[in-house]
């Protein structure tokens, strides 16, 4: 019930170990909906993650928003689960349950005690066949969205800057730069035809990948899948919406002026390769050498050195996703908080002089063998969560086909070389590229202008 | 309602959808249990409690080296300074710069960091499971020998302040505050942080005098859980990085004295606020009390979750709000039960009334046997699933050192909230929910507020800090 964006996560993993090898069992049911299984019978738990392959791109003009209201729709009950059951029959079998909007995707998931996996199979299947589609229905979800919206983006500082004005800077095509979390205005044009077009359209099985991990039997959860979802009926294939973006677009550079920030902000971004490249593998490791871990380049150099920044944080794909996730087009983005004795251009220097250092010279052999051994312990940390690999199964799976990348992408970013490295550096991240919006503080008349 | 045949009746053939009943949930068993590790403790001759439990789960071994010097140990006049120490703790020591220990750490695979509560004041990280010795290494170097340069001192308070600012602004943080400082009267707890004035007057020997009389071994608890060295092994690595570590006598912790619990109603005027946060509660059961578990259930009933009392009528049927739940503060020396929710301005005075008639319910009549087992689940399911993560069951067995908490907490755990019957809750909540004496605090603009809110008490109106 949210919009999934990163926000004081300093850094984000993503990879995979060597160590411990996720099982993966995948199959695919006769009406086209994907399956991956696996199992881990440590702890009585079980995560049921049922991903679609829809996200707000591929939104219309003058149906902002849409996604994240739609997604807000599947907790409105089906034909067997009245209004209001959902979470009350998951919260009551002991276990917790969200859905969040992506720009590419939008995924909801149970975790529960494993001898309850039936309910959450039962819940999910219910309203992938027979979402309950009502005008009453609607105009609450438009209510609690805009009141989402209110509470959790307008009222807070950063956040309408982030999540509105910077795809705007950051993106030519509307895909790309419109408004995720959409206007009001939008909101309340959207029709109950609209909701059951899209429901049609977007959320029919072979369009979905069902992830199941945790304490499970393969044979009975294979069972009960089938029993559950077999039926549902297959729909064509919808069509994707061109993304891309003009070639060489001149970066472009702002001002918002934030009523409720008190301390001064600067976004930068660089238009990122393509997933998966060779360079992809180079910035991420580059980013890890830049932001990542208490012995990274910004903490050493500009949280203390320069003694400017307080706090920062830096993604591929950086609001809505990061390099688990992120698919092209997207910018390499930094969100870097800074002391009031500094103005924005002496920070946005010293972030590029920091990747000037790196086209120049490169990194040494220690301090690349640092950045392994922290993607390393990243990520087997982050694989202790069921939810957590989970949502890299069907996310790998959603977006690469291939949810085996759980336990082979981190090779692809351990073999990156010091040369990689510098040539991503000078390749991507140069003031050429930059894109740029600073947000500061404003005494809430100012901040008016920006509306 | 379609015809219910069961399914694996139908096991080894072919099996169609239409065989299941679709109508109504499927029917599944208890939420199951799950057997604690073993904990096997001892004590170094310094007084060092040490506390080893072995988690085969993952190549990770997580760390916890807590002290009995949480933030009420403040001294009176440097409200934040267990915060402020705890994070220079890992800011450089005798032997290493911050430089080195960051570099240190990354090139292990660990994190450490220190942090506080109320009461406990913890130095805590995780390692791959390969390189304990290292870490724990490196954890002694900050106990005993963190130097806190005076130039991370002074980085650390101008951070500081750049944070609190940003908090300031947040009226919920301004609602805590108040409310706190309401219902713990002069005990320490009542100090939610650090202001202006106490980051000025901290410095150097301010933090090193916090160090030397409280980072003591005598007045700690090592944890180490994972894939551990053999128990031997661990201890002498153990033995060889914190015997040397000397024991002194620690001052007592503050007297457990609070207000007694009385109505009264604060407006902290925030103007040009377009809602009000609204805050309600009072001094409750801590987790020793014999009505612990009682309040427990009690208050997951009435605020806790999506399908709780406060969420299903403020929200979901009055449609006042999008947040209403309610809380229980449980620490060591007193708990604190708030209920909380923010409305629009016009909504006030009937969010505040919505309120009151839930805490009011919980004691008039008895919960319901449905809500009952259907809470029973929530708790222990969140519970179980809560112990997915080495960090969280590291903290869990943490939490039952550093708080006092009988030794078989977590064992009993979900068993002793299983037991809990309906007349207990309610005996529970005319202590602790009804809100006849309970503390309101409303954050909001008190120009368009302040009217609505007169019928529930006398209105003594704060301007916001």
């Amino acid at each position: 019930m949210k919009f999934a964006f990163l926000f004081l996560i300093l850094f984000c993993v993503v990879l995979q170990a060597a160590q411990p090898v996720i099982p993966i069992e995948k199959y695919t049911l006769k009406n086209g909906m994907r399956v991956i299984l696996s199992r881990d019978n440590a702890v009585p738990v079980v995560t049921l993650y049922m991903i679609y392959d829809v996200g707000a791109r591929v939104e219309e003009k003058g149906r902002t928003g849409f996604a994240h209201l739609f997604e807000h729709m599947m907790f409105e009950g089906s034909a067997n689960v009245p209004k209001g059951m959902h979470f009350k029959l998951v919260e009551s079998n002991g276990g917790t349950l969200n859905g969040s909007t992506h720009p590419d995707y939008t995924d909801y998931f149970e975790v529960l005690p494993s001898n309850k996996l039936a309910v959450g199979l039962w819940l999910e299947s219910d309203r992938m066949r027979s979402l309950a589609i009502t005008k009453k229905n609607l105009d609450n979800q438009k209510e609690a969205v805009k009141q989402e919206r209110r509470l959790s983006f307008d009222n807070r500082p950063y956040s309408t800057a982030i999540v509105d004005r910077w795809p705007e800077l950051a993106f030519r095509n509307w895909q790309n730069s419109h408004s995720l979390i959409g206007s009001f205005e939008d909101l309340n044009a959207s029709s109950v035809d609209d909701v059951a077009k899209f429901f049609r359209t977007y959320y029919a099985p072979d369009n979905a990948v069902l992830v199941i991990v945790g304490d499970i039997q393969i044979s009975e959860a294979r069972k009960l899948i089938e029993q559950y979802f077999a039926d549902i009926p297959a729909q064509p294939k919808p069509a994707k919406p061109d993304l891309s973006e003009p070639a060489a677009a001149a970066p472009r550079s702002d001002v918002y002026h934030d009523a409720h920030a008190r301390v001064p902000g600067v976004i930068i971004g660089y238009p990122a390769p393509v997933r998966r490249s060779r360079d992809y593998y180079a910035l991420g490791m580059l980013d890890v050498l830049l932001t990542g871990g208490p012995s990274s380049r910004f903490q050493l150099n500009l949280v203390k050195g320069k003694e400017s920044l307080i706090q920062y944080q830096a993604e591929i794909g950086w609001p809505f996703a990061s390099s688990a996730d992120y698919k092209d087009p997207g910018d390499y983005a930094m969100f870097l908080l800074f002391k009031p004795n500094f103005t924005p251009q002496q920070v946005i220097d010293q972030a590029q002089d920091e990747i000037a250092k790196i086209q120049k010279d490169g990194v040494g052999p220690k301090e690349l063998e640092r950045a392994r051994t922290l993607l390393r312990s990243d990520q087997i940390t982050s694989l202790q969560s069921s939810l957590h690999r989970a949502q890299l199964l069907g996310r790998y799976e959603i977006l690469d086909g291939k949810p085996e990348l759980i336990n082979t992408n981190l090779d692809n970013f351990l073999a990156v070389t010091s040369a990689e490295i510098q040539s991503v550096a000078k390749n991507y991240l140069t003031p050429e590229r930059r894109t740029v919006l600073q947000i500061l503080p404003a005494p809430p008349a100012a901040a008016q202008e920006n509306h | 309602m379609r015809c219910t045949i069961l399914p694996f009746l139908f096991a080894g053939t072919m099996l169609m959808a239409q065989t299941i009943d679709r109508t109504k949930p499927p029917e599944t068993p208890p939420v199951p249990s799950f057997k604690m590790p073993p904990a096997h403790e001892s004590k170094l001759p310094n007084g060092l409690s040490v506390v080893l439990v072995e988690d085969a789960r993952f190549p990770l071994v997580s760390m916890r080296l807590s002290f009995q010097a949480g933030s009420k140990f403040d001294p009176h006049d440097l409200p934040g300074l267990a915060s402020m120490v705890a994070g220079l703790v890992t800011q450089g020591t005798t032997t290493r710069s911050y430089r080195e220990l960051a570099e240190e750490l990354t090139s292990i695979g660990a994190t450490l960091d220190g942090h506080t509560t109320p009461d406990v004041f913890t130095i805590g990280g995780s390692v791959l499971a390969e390189n304990t010795a290292k870490l724990l290494d490196l954890l002694s170097d900050v106990a005993l020998n963190a130097n806190f340069p005076e130039s991370e001192v002074q980085l650390r308070k101008q951070n500081s302040k750049q944070a609190l600012l940003a908090r300031r602004s947040q009226p919920s943080f301004l609602a805590n505050e108040k409310f706190d400082a309401l219902v713990f009267g002069e005990h320490p707890y009542a100090a939610l942080s650090a202001t202006m004035e106490s980051l000025d007057r901290m410095d150097r020997k301010s933090i090193v005098e916090f160090r030397d009389a409280l980072l003591v071994p005598n007045n700690a608890v090592l944890l180490l859980v994972g894939q551990l060295p053999p128990q031997s092994e661990t201890l002498k690595l153990v033995r060889d990085h914190f015997a040397a570590w000397k024991g002194k006598p620690v001052p007592a912790a503050p007297a457990k004295k609070f207000p007694e619990s009385k109505r009264q109603l604060v407006l902290v005027d925030r103007p040009g606020s377009v809602q009000a946060d609204i805050h309600i509660g009072r001094l409750a059961a801590t987790r020793t009390d014999p009505d612990y578990y009682p309040l427990l259930v009690g208050n997951a009933i009435l605020g806790g979750g999506a399908s709780s009392r406060l969420f299903l009528d403020v929200r979901e049927k009055k449609g006042l709000a999008y947040d209403a739940h309610s809380e229980l503060d449980r620490r060591k020396d007193a708990g604190v039960f708030t209920a909380v929710t923010q409305v629009r301005n016009e909504e006030v005075g009937t969010g505040v009334e919505a309120v009151l008639d839930n805490l009011s319910q919980m004691a008039k009549a008895p919960v319901t046997a449905g809500e009952l087992t259907d809470i029973k689940n929530y708790i222990s399911g969140g519970f179980l699933i809560s112990l997915e993560t080495q960090a969280s069951l590291a903290d869990q067995i943490d939490l039952v050192s550093t708080m006092g908490l009988p030794k078989d907490y977590l064992e009993m755990f979900t068993s002793r909230v299983r037991s809990v019957e309906p007349d207990q809750i309610q005996a529970a909540a005319r202590k602790f929910i009804e809100p006849s004496q309970a503390t309101i605090v409303v954050v909001g603009d008190a120009s368009q507020i302040e009217k609505s809110l007169e019928k529930f008490g006398t209105v003594q109106v704060e301007k916001a800090k």
